[in-house]
């Protein structure tokens, strides 16, 4: 065991080759140890910025159980780090909206056409183009489908299940390869205000700006057949990677219940190192309504990604073919920001996933039949230009990591330094020197997910594989983004 | 103007002096003017903002996430606060917005390492942006 003082976290011990803790004896207000996946470099990385601070500031958390955990991918966030991972115990542990973010449910969802590279021949910009006119970005509201009252109630008790049965959005597989079949229980609209509810009113079907994409994708290279084959995925395959969250509804859900429960945690005799961390017990009134108003937030998520699944197949439709798009499915679709009661080790426990994705191995009742022989499927975006990764959850992830892996490759660089080291037009070159065809109104944006502002996803998930926590399906490579 | 950004991993940090707790309000407001901005020349639009509550810093946020608001519900990008007046229970202000389109970039103002305290050459304040 070697201390890691040269990382700039004095205390941190190396428990294997990917495993980093600090005990909880490291500051008083610890109630469990810190605990970090990552290989030396990317503990170098992640040292640089407050992460580590943040992730022993979640340790605090009453009713926290286990270890606060940390993804690969972890970096400085706002009250919980992103990529960060806190379970807490019933009854009395908390449940925190810092802990979930505002962006409740963001996520990603992968579909899968029934045609190769080849067979797509020289479409790929024209289907780039169309799904780029059909899927409102940035601040775009065009195409969303727009909602009112008990129907857009619906949606927030349901999910996409309702959007397939009073609008023919999706398909029933649609629902059933998406976690939790795409509707969290218990989701309460007379928990959500009406703030909430006018921000939503029309970004049903919106991507978004920041992070959020879309990408036209080919399986490059499949790592493990068999997992590949039950997932539906083959050599050159083309595929479409979605990736957005429950918009502004989200946020000002988040936003509402940050205030609620900064107001009453003094009460509850909650003290805390960082204000953003505003939480509540589960057992309590404030508790149980987040959980309510945060369901309905999830499942407005998934429907807003199953409206972006429908504008693609439309959009295959158009420039492939309608037969193409009826054959085109749904991979699964999985939740990084999210609180779910689950059982572990025959405890019940909320476990925060903020930036993390669930990552349920083979056997599980919680994921789909089709999948349930090799383990639930994870997809890991990486950088504008560079490869993602299709996973699978394995069984030590339930041991290491309360069934968790990574979101992503994490970012490394700050917005701002992304832009004083290149422009949007320059980026959007050199993406088009690759082949990529870009869809991005704006450069700013555009520079400020330079590849270059993240770490590497390669690197990443060879943590996670190492881990134990997932295991590599497939490689994807990008044919064509189209961003906010 | 008397606002800068810190370098933050994923978010943006926001920093700010003014010699009035009122022109703290003041720039925040142009800094989110900077953020959220387009290259339009929409209508002009007078809109009047009313917040409860005592403490400055929470102040600090709902006056943030208003302006984020009629940003992204009524397409408004912020361009000045022709009023603003404070007082223990709260804040008013007219602020002069345009029509625009204005980017959805900004989730939440949020209570991390939030602080609002005399310093400087008056007050100080930090606060950091979801996006």
């Amino acid at each position: 065991m070697s201390d890691v003082a040269q990382v700039g976290v004095r205390g941190f011990r190396q428990l294997d080759d990917v495993v980093w803790e600090l005990g909880a004896d490291a500051r008083a207000d610890m109630r469990v140890p810190a605990r970090v996946f990552a290989d030396r470099e990317l503990i170098g990385q992640i040292a640089a910025d407050r992460s580590l601070e943040q992730l022993q500031n979640v340790a605090t958390l009453p009713g926290i159980t286990g270890a606060a955990l940390a993804m690969p991918d972890i970096h400085q966030g706002y009250g919980f780090p992103v990529g960060g991972v806190a379970a807490t115990e019933l009854p009395d542990g908390i449940v925190s909206p810092g802990g979930v973010g505002y962006d409740i449910n963001c996520g990603v969802r992968l579909l899968a056409l029934p045609l190769t590279v080849g067979e797509l021949g020289g479409r790929t910009e024209a289907l780039v183009h169309d799904i780029s006119l059909r899927v409102p970005v940035g601040a775009g509201r065009g195409g969303a489908l727009k909602l009112k009252g008990l129907a857009f109630d619906r949606v927030l008790v349901q999910g996409p299940r309702i959007l397939l049965g009073e609008h023919g959005i999706g398909t029933q597989e649609d629902v059933e390869h998406t976690e939790s079949e795409g509707c969290l229980e218990g989701g309460d609209p007379a928990t959500v205000s009406e703030r909430a509810r006018v921000r939503g009113a029309d970004q049903l079907g919106t991507l978004g700006s920041g992070n959020h994409f879309l990408e036209l994708q080919r399986v490059a290279k499949v790592l493990a057949p068999r997992a590949a084959e039950a997932f539906g995925l083959g050599e050159e395959q083309v595929t479409v990677l979605i990736h957005s969250g429950s918009r502004g509804f989200g946020h000002q859900v988040c936003s509402d219940y940050v205030r609620a429960m900064d107001a009453v945690q003094a009460g509850y005799h909650i003290s805390l190192p960082d204000r953003e961390l505003a939480c509540a017990p589960l057992s309590s009134p404030e508790g149980q309504r987040y959980l309510a108003a945060m369901a309905c937030a999830a499942n407005f998520a998934w429907g807003n990604r199953a409206v972006l699944a429908h504008r693609v197949r439309e959009s295959v439709a158009r420039i492939l073919g309608p037969r193409v798009a009826e054959r085109t499915r749904q991979v699964y679709d999985v939740a990084h920001n999210v609180a779910k009661l689950e059982t572990h080790a025959g405890r019940t426990l909320c476990v925060h996933r903020k930036g993390a994705t669930r990552a349920f191995p083979a056997g599980s009742p919680e994921i789909p039949s089709a999948f349930r022989g090799v383990g639930q499927p994870v997809f890991i975006p990486g950088s504008m230009g560079t490869s993602s990764f299709v996973l699978v959850g394995l069984a030590e992830a339930m041991e290491r990591s309360f069934g968790t892996t990574c979101h992503g490759a994490g970012r490394r660089m700050s917005r701002t330094g992304a832009r004083k080291k290149i422009t949007g037009a320059e980026l959007r070159r050199q993406l088009e020197a690759q082949g990529i065809v870009v869809r991005c109104p704006s450069n700013r944006g555009l520079a400020e997910e330079a590849p270059f502002a993240y770490k590497d996803v390669e690197r990443v998930v060879a943590v996670v594989e190492k881990a134990g926590l997932a295991g590599r399906v497939a490689q994807l490579m990008p044919l064509g983004v189209v961003k906010g | 103007m008397s606002y800068r950004w810190v370098e933050h991993t994923a978010e943006l940090e926001m920093e700010i002096e003014a010699p009035t707790e009122e022109g703290v309000f003041v720039d925040a407001l142009l800094a989110l003017a900077e953020l959220l901005g387009d290259d339009g020349r929409g209508a002009s639009v007078l809109r009047e903002i009313a917040i409860g509550g005592r403490e400055r810093a929470a102040l600090l946020v709902e006056w943030l996430d208003e302006l984020v608001y009629i940003a992204e519900t009524e397409d408004l990008v912020p361009e000045d606060a022709v009023r603003i007046e404070l007082s223990d229970g709260g804040l008013a202000a007219t602020v002069r917005c345009r029509r625009g389109s204005p980017r959805h970039l900004i989730k939440a103002a949020t209570y991390h390492r939030l602080a609002f305290a005399p310093g400087g050459n008056g007050f100080r304040a930090t606060v950091v942006l979801d996006v």
